[in-house]
């Protein structure tokens, strides 16, 4: 069945395909954003870890291989919003550092771009979704931009209580940048520090695509079509152009959606699948694909955690799930002696007892009786802190179609993912420091948060770069074989940073989507 | 919207009511409340939830009372999306049941074979605990079914939800709850 032909159709109703289709659909063009699962409300974000899994895929089609399986479930999105509806809104940003690895270390790429070509956006998104934390506080690291819109948020006990282990080895902690509101904003309540942003935020205190710039484009008349599974690209007889997609609808009907320019922004793992599904005699590898770069370079970040009970009541139910504090202080390349990649270093942190964050999985080991004292003592005593790692991209960690099958006949996606040597190296390094901090902070008990190294926030899979040689796409995600589809959201980062992707995730799409629209007549003609 | 409306706690969904069915109608109960009120199981057979029982017992003291087969037998028995179980977010492929009912026979071919062909269920506490703690350390030579390390992680999950997860597992630990937002709707 074909529907009318729009302008831009969005797959993906998360963080990227949200700006897009705001930015598009304001800039008067004609939008459907598809998204595969349900149309979720704010009065649906129930504030329960259990109840909160709802809003998370449940069995996505990938299978997991590799060393380092990657771990998608906790983070993912399903149903509109994307995983920025239950995400913990930390908005660290990339560094200047970030986008010259090659450069000036001889590993990994350059970006196309410089951090000065981002940090425009970066000061439009905090403006436009609402930013709280301190600029000016972090200009001790970074060039100086806008300030945010809002001040820092409240700090609790199980925030301030590191600060003195922090000072003692010499990291200086600012105040988080966060996307919340420590005061009212945009007709948005502030925050009330429950601590329940892992499940949802329900009155809109943190910046969800719900209550943003989804939002945003539908008051500007963008159609968002929930439970539409994308299969899909379609292409002219050429292969020059893509003419729309392919889906199925609720009723597991096919459907086709025709469109001037298609946007991917589907996650950094569906994109690359969607884009080898839709292989032609003209494209035989896939969209986009003649160098075969679709699905290389999959990134994640680790986090070494380090965690500790104090004698003290440090109300560990309050604030909120990101951090009170932050810090770059580790950021440079080779900031930890014989390890290699940026670390970001968060403290602060609302926890709840179960769920994989929950302080019942502080202590794996526990169980029984044992377990049942422990969260006796961790309710009053425990927190924790956390070192993010950046993994270097690698050729071979790569997604690829699977001969297995979803409902849809669509190949599932194969994520093979494994760590290099470089990964354990900083890991440690950052536990090591960990212990120093609790000690000094005056910790009666700590630990190291170990088990398998986690694998957190996936990147990469459809990377830019100077040209095809190198990448698949262009610096605003413009794809170099085809200049009417775009990819949109982490999986065109070149490299993983340290810090939380979200931020950069809002301004590299806000910037394509404002590239779209100046250049429209040029890319959808 | 108020600040005690914000607060309003929910006794559905933070309390953990689940739609059992009773006598052919659908009602909400806690998984609490349907083992103490007997709600037939509707996927586990009568053996596997002793097996769970007992497991979640010996990992989480109280997840027998609190439900934990009930709790699990309810949820793998609905639509893999609409599950709550921490299966979901640690990449088990659904249907769930697959994953219970192999890991439930590999803890209890695990039993037999180092117990004299007595199931979890039938072992003394202390042969319970070793089993477990074996288990978790994937130290259980001839283990057949899902890593014993991984079966330890969910289970031990599922018992942390229904003993602490609540209202009243809070509450029993001292901490205020304090939902956003009361439940308008069954989901």
């Amino acid at each position: 069945m074909a529907n009318e032909k729009v302008d831009v159709v969005i797959v993906g109703a998360g963080a990227s395909g949200s700006t897009y289709a705001a930015a598009l659909a304001k800039a008067g063009k004609k939008v459907v954003v598809l998204e595969q699962g349900p149309d979720w409300q704010l009065s649906d974000l129930i504030s329960s870890d259990f109840w909160g899994r709802r809003v998370k895929p449940a069995g996505a089609p990938f299978l997991l291989e590799g060393k380092n399986p990657v771990s998608y479930g906790y983070q993912g999105g399903w149903g509109v919003g994307g995983a920025a509806l239950h995400y913990f809104a930390n908005f660290p940003r990339l560094l200047p550092n970030d986008f010259r690895i090659k450069s000036e270390h001889n590993r990994a790429h350059d970006w196309p771009i410089s951090y000065q070509d981002v940090a425009p956006y970066y000061d439009k998104v905090a403006r436009d979704v609402g930013v709280s934390g301190d600029a000016k506080a972090e200009e001790i690291w970074r060039p100086a931009g806008d300030p945010y819109p809002m001040p820092p948020m409240k700090t609790f006990r199980n925030g301030q209580i590191w600060l003195k282990g922090f000072e003692s080895v010499g990291i200086r902690m600012v105040p988080a940048a966060v996307g919340m509101n420590s005061t009212e904003y945009k007709g948005r309540p502030a925050c009330i520090y429950d601590g329940w942003c892992h499940v949802g935020c329900p009155i809109g205190a943190l910046a969800n695509p719900l209550v943003t710039y989804l939002a945003d484009a539908r008051k500007a008349g963008a159609e968002v079509r929930p439970w539409s599974s994308v299969t899909r690209v379609l292409t002219n007889a050429q292969g020059t152009k893509v003419t729309g997609v392919e889906y199925y609808d609720q009723k597991k009907e096919r459907q086709v959606q025709e469109a001037s320019v298609v946007v991917l922004a589907a996650w950094a793992a569906q994109n690359p699948r969607l884009l080898l599904n839709s292989s032609t005699d003209k494209h035989p590898r896939g969209l986009a694909n003649t160098n075969g770069l679709v699905g290389k370079y999959m990134m994640t970040h680790f986090s070494s955690g380090t965690l500790a009970i104090f004698d003290e009541n440090v109300e560990n139910h309050m604030g909120t799930t990101g951090a009170q504090y932050m810090s770059y202080e580790r950021y440079g390349k080779t900031a930890h002696k014989g390890a290699f990649g940026s670390s970001f270093i968060v403290a602060g942190t609302a926890l709840k007892t179960s769920d994989l964050g929950g302080f019942a999985n502080a202590r794996l080991d526990l169980f029984g009786p044992e377990l049942a004292a422990f969260m006796k003592r961790a309710a009053r005593g425990f927190s924790r802190i956390g070192a993010f790692g950046e993994e270097m991209p690698n050729i071979e960690n790569r997604i690829e179609l699977a001969s297995d099958k979803d409902e849809f006949g669509m190949p599932l996606g194969r994520i093979i993912h494994s760590y290099d040597d470089d990964v354990p190296k900083l890991w440690e390094a950052n536990f090591a420091e960990g212990l120093a901090i609790a000690k000094a902070a005056g910790a009666k008990e700590m630990w190291s948060g170990r088990g398998n190294i986690p694998t957190i926030h996936l990147m990469g899979g459809t990377i830019m770069g100077t040209g095809a040689e190198n990448s698949v796409v262009n610096s605003y995600g413009q794809t170099h074989e085809i200049s009417n589809l775009y990819m949109a959201g982490p999986g065109i980062f070149a490299t993983s940073g340290a810090s939380n992707p979200t931020y950069t995730i809002f301004a590299l799409s806000l910037r394509g989507a404002e590239q779209l629209a100046t250049k429209w007549s040029t890319i959808a003609g | 919207m108020s600040q005690m409306e914000r607060r309003a706690f929910m006794k559905g969904a933070a309390g953990g009511a689940l739609a059992f069915t009773v006598g052919g109608i659908e009602v909400l109960l806690t998984p609490a409340a349907a083992r103490a009120q007997g709600v037939p199981l509707r996927t586990l057979t009568a053996a596997q939830a002793a097996t769970l029982e007992a497991l979640g017992e010996t990992l989480v003291p109280g997840a027998r009372q609190a439900g934990i087969a009930h709790f699990v037998d309810q949820q793998i028995s609905i639509p893999a999306d609409e599950a709550l179980l921490e299966a979901r977010i640690l990449n088990v492929r659904p249907p769930y049941a697959n994953f219970y009912r192999a890991a439930l026979a590999a803890v209890d071919r695990a039993s037999q074979a180092l117990n004299s062909g007595r199931n979890f269920a039938q072992l003394g506490e202390a042969e319970q605990r070793s089993l477990v703690d074996s288990m978790r350390q994937n130290k259980i030579d001839g283990w057949q079914g899902p890593g014993g390390p991984f079966v330890y992680l969910l289970l031990r999950s599922d018992a942390v939800d229904v003993v602490y997860g609540t209202m009243d597992g809070y509450a029993g630990l001292g901490i205020p709850y304090m939902p956003h937002i009361a439940p308008t709707k069954r989901w």
